[in-house]
């Protein structure tokens, strides 16, 4: 036998105390550290970016939910509206006080109490809360009244020591006056879309995502549940079972841009069938066709998720019903499903959060129309929050970037207690068996 | 009447027919000796079924027509014949002769529309009620029958389950008729593109200009190489210059370093950057990143640096990507075989010596499978790009430059005010036909390289 090792007393034994040994260690133990090191710091710096972005977002937020008012005296008495007293009870209220020319009076009032440039010290909305004051108290238009009323964005600028030097002298004047109070902005969360960004209030928008989510939920949880059953419980293996496997894998990974042209295409264009000519299935920029289109998206979330949850309940609880003469529909029905149903809404949860934050496929479909008006129905023109948050940024003026930065506040603490609702379902009942 | 009050309707007509078919089918078990086949619920559910379905499927079938009957029925009135008879002009007049039919408050500005508002509110009506008179019929009528098949040897369960199982059969089929409607609805719209623009001007063509598009010959103004590029250099080199090394060294550093109550707690952390909405992370590259990158382009030199750079998208996006690389490499390390691990340190490798040369090797298979959905998803990701890149079309090697993608483009193309047919409406579907194809192809290789994978140590 020719052995290839080396005979035993050929090697001397690895000194391991020598010098170029110990470098070499240090060398190899200084890699480890480095390395250690190098995935530290990508855990630290992937979660500091996370808290810069919270901190970006809450530094420039809060401010969205703070109104600075400015205390206004209006003379009505000396204005002497042209207003009959007896309609300002009814709902003919609004046009009649809009009819004797309010705004112009507010106006005044505004240009005369605090002096140049005054009158571009109010928002443009401001005479809408005189209107309210009124409609509340008649007797307000036979005397002076000192109404609070929301500051001009060019005023809250100042305020904040930003802006031109007239509108800072202003704003010292107010302040010095003690005119000028500061609090919380309940309007934000009452009014919806305006061209004036002290105006504005994420109101319909979330109306809008409500309705939209309630569609959404209505389609995807079932189809998505029930096809999850089929695959999972019923399902032959065949030729058709591995296409419909392979296109709901395929959906969860389609970008959801390309729903937003299926929609568009789909429900939305005109179609042509032998001469007759049927236009859109839906209408366009509602409620309807916007949850009809996310719940195609997340419908394969829901599915995958369930098939999950329905998997891991046991054979042993469908055997033991099938032994006592359940039918294979009562056995999924009245054991199979109850127990699944956990891990089913917590995928279904996880969804409906994604759903609620997609903003591009709604683009397209036409859901960024300026919605001044709540959504009445599911038909109406509306918009979501994840799209008044874009049409926002897109605005120029400055006083929007804090609503912008308020309403992605709201849309993230929504997102927030849905995500922490999954995980309370999730701990709470779900069993390991 | 309105298709949901008859919705409702048919509904309570349903709930009404499944309990007194309850009550008659417990009635044969308590009166006679005959035992039930069925249980009385299922009884209940037979007849139920019979009442909403033949009912639902017409109010279906009946709100498709009636928008046509209407119209035919309006165009037979005496004001019609000054309906312009240009298609477009005279839809619009119907279409606001109907608005102002439904709702009483609204007025219609054109005099012909309002002559045509009485009989629309008309034929409205007759044809509502003809639905509403049928449809409560039908649901009666079939209910009834379906009532009287009940008798104590009924197989009722039988036929109710086999409804059940059409009913799943249905559900699943759905998302076969989505992703045929996604393939077929791009398709035809993208024909009709190629119809108007040659295949090989749009593929090859390194000119995108969609705002100026000359109509002897389109093709010239929309070729797509600039926003491939773009959409490559943002979302597959830029972004995952960030998010692999990231991705990967958190996620070996949480699986392999970290003590169990830190892996706890970071996991979840930097999975919330997979959860924040993409308008959010759009909104903060525009906002805040990318004013950055310019400032740091404009002390690097380049005075006209753009605000809209490429960098400013890729690395927000990669950022977003970051939780998706590190959750599909967690799993892939953890499917190596713990022996493999064990092994190499019994040799005397150091922790990261066995990372990089034993646990890296056997889980690459999974990583770059995963790298590969990753990518997908970065060039199918839309808000970031359409809020922070822009939408010149250039190719260009310098993150600090201007480039544009595919879905910025789509979305650009669609929400100005265009009519259906213009060619520059349907390039983005021809786009969306290639960001479709392409992130399927991906899709598919990254499930071979993981089936091959899994071959390799199962």
């Amino acid at each position: 036998m020719n052995s290839p090792l080396p005979a035993q007393a050929d090697r001397t034994p690895t000194d391991w105390n020598a010098p170029a040994m110990q470098k070499r260690i240090a060398r190899r133990y200084a890699a480890e550290r480095r390395f250690k090191l190098f995935g530290l710091a990508a855990v630290v710096l992937s979660a500091a970016f996370l808290a810069f972005l919270l901190a970006t977002m809450v530094s420039q937020g809060w401010r969205g939910f703070v109104r600075t008012d400015v205390a206004l005296t209006i003379d009505f008495k000396a204005a002497a509206l042209p207003v009959d007293r007896a309609v300002l009870r009814t709902p003919g209220a609004d046009l009649a006080l809009a009819g004797a020319e309010l705004e112009n009076t507010v106006k005044g009032a505004a240009a005369t109490q605090f002096g140049v440039g005054g009158e571009d010290a109010i928002s443009e909305y401001a005479w809408l809360k005189v209107r309210e004051a009124i409609k509340q108290d008649p007797t307000n238009l036979d005397r002076a009244v000192r109404i609070p009323v929301p500051a001009s964005t060019r005023l809250d600028q100042a305020l904040r020591g930003d802006g031109t030097a007239e509108a800072q002298a202003l704003a010292e004047r107010l302040k010095a006056a003690g005119l000028v109070s500061t609090g919380f902005n309940a309007d934000f969360l009452r009014m919806s879309d305006s061209t004036d960004p002290v105006a504005v209030g994420i109101w319909g928008a979330l109306k809008g995502s409500l309705l939209t989510m309630a569609i959404t939920f209505l389609i995807a949880f079932p189809v998505g549940v029930l096809s999850a059953i089929y695959l999972e419980e019923y399902a032959p293996r065949n030729r058709w079972t591995d296409l419909i496997e392979v296109s709901i894998n395929n959906l969860a990974a389609v970008p959801s841009i390309i729903f937003g042209l299926l929609g568009l295409a789909v429900f939305l264009g005109t179609w042509e069938v032998m001469g007759v000519r049927f236009g859109p299935i839906l209408p366009r920029s509602a409620a309807l066709v916007g949850g009809v289109t996310l719940a195609l998206m997340i419908m394969p979330v829901i599915v995958i998720a369930s098939r999950n949850a329905i998997k891991a309940v046991p054979p042993s609880i469908r055997d033991a019903a099938l032994g006592i003469g359940a039918s294979p529909v009562q056995v999924v029905f009245h054991h199979v499903l109850p127990l699944a149903m956990p891990g089913i809404l917590t995928g279904t949860i996880i969804g409906m959060a994604r759903a609620l934050g997609e903003t591009a496929p709604l683009l397209l479909i036409g859901m960024r129309a300026f919605i001044v008006q709540p959504p009445g129905g599911f038909t109406d023109p509306a918009t979501v929050l994840p799209v008044q948050i874009f049409l926002w940024s897109d605005e120029v003026s400055r006083g929007f970037v804090e609503k912008t930065s308020a309403a992605i506040l709201v849309l993230l603490a929504f997102l927030l207690a849905m995500n922490s609702l999954a995980i309370y379902l999730r701990n709470r009942f779900e069993t390991r068996w | 009447m309105s298709a949901l009050a008859l919705i409702f309707v048919v509904a309570g007509l349903g709930l009404i027919g499944w309990l007194t078919a309850r009550a008659r089918a417990a009635s044969f078990e308590l009166g006679g000796a005959k035992r039930l086949h069925s249980l009385p619920g299922q009884h209940g559910w037979y007849v139920a079924i019979w009442t909403v379905l033949p009912a639902l499927l017409f109010i279906a079938v009946w709100s498709g027509m009636t928008p046509r009957l209407v119209q035919d029925a309006v165009l037979q009135h005496p004001a019609a014949a000054q309906l312009p008879a240009f298609d477009f002009e005279r839809d619009a007049l119907l279409a606001e002769a109907k608005r102002v039919a439904r709702d009483r408050s609204a007025t219609a500005f054109d005099p012909v529309a309002e002559q045509l508002v009485a009989p629309t509110r008309a034929a409205i009506s007759y044809y509502g009620w003809i639905g509403a008179g049928v449809s409560v019929l039908l649901a009666f009528a079939c209910g009834a029958l379906a009532f009287t098949r009940i008798k104590a040897r009924f197989k009722a369960r039988t036929r109710v389950e086999r409804g059940v199982m059409s009913l799943l059969l249905l559900a699943s089929l759905i998302a076969i008729l989505t992703t045929l409607g996604i393939f077929l609805s791009l398709l035809w719209e993208s024909l009709r593109f190629f119809g108007q623009v040659p295949i090989t001007d749009f593929l090859l063509g390194t000119h995108w200009s969609p705002q100026v598009i000359d109509a002897n010959d389109p093709g010239k103004s929309l070729g797509a190489v600039p926003l491939f590029w773009g959409t490559f250099f943002i979302g597959a080199v830029i972004a995952m210059i960030v998010a692999i090394p990231f991705g990967l060294m958190s996620a070996i550093y949480l699986t392999q370093y970290a003590a169990p109550g830190v892996r706890r707690w970071m996991k979840p952390i930097l999975e919330i950057l997979a959860g924040v909405p993409t308008v959010v992370y759009g909104y903060f590259a525009a906002l805040t990143v990318a004013p950055a990158v310019r400032d740091l382009a404009v002390m690097l030199g380049m005075p006209f640096a753009s605000s809209e750079s490429a960098l400013a998208a890729g690395l927000v996006m990669g950022v977003m990507i970051i939780p998706f690389v590190s959750s599909i490499a967690d799993d892939s390390i953890a499917a190596v075989p713990t022996a493999m691990r064990d092994g190499s340190l019994a040799m005397g490798a150091t922790r990261s010596e066995t990372i990089r040369k034993v646990l890296i090797p056997a889980a690459l298979p999974g990583v770059v499978a995963g790298i590969l959905l990753a990518v997908s998803r970065a060039i199918g990701e839309t808000m970031i790009v359409v809020m922070a890149a822009s939408g010149a079309a250039n190719i260009t090697l310098n993150p600090l430059e201007s480039a544009t993608t595919v879905t910025k483009q789509i979305v650009d193309l669609l929400t100005g005010d265009a009519e259906f047919d213009s060619p520059k409406t349907l390039a983005a579907f021809a786009l969306g036909l290639t960001l479709f194809v392409i992130t399927l192809i991906l899709n598919i290789v990254a499930l071979r390289v993981v089936k091959k994978y899994r071959e390799a140590y199962e």
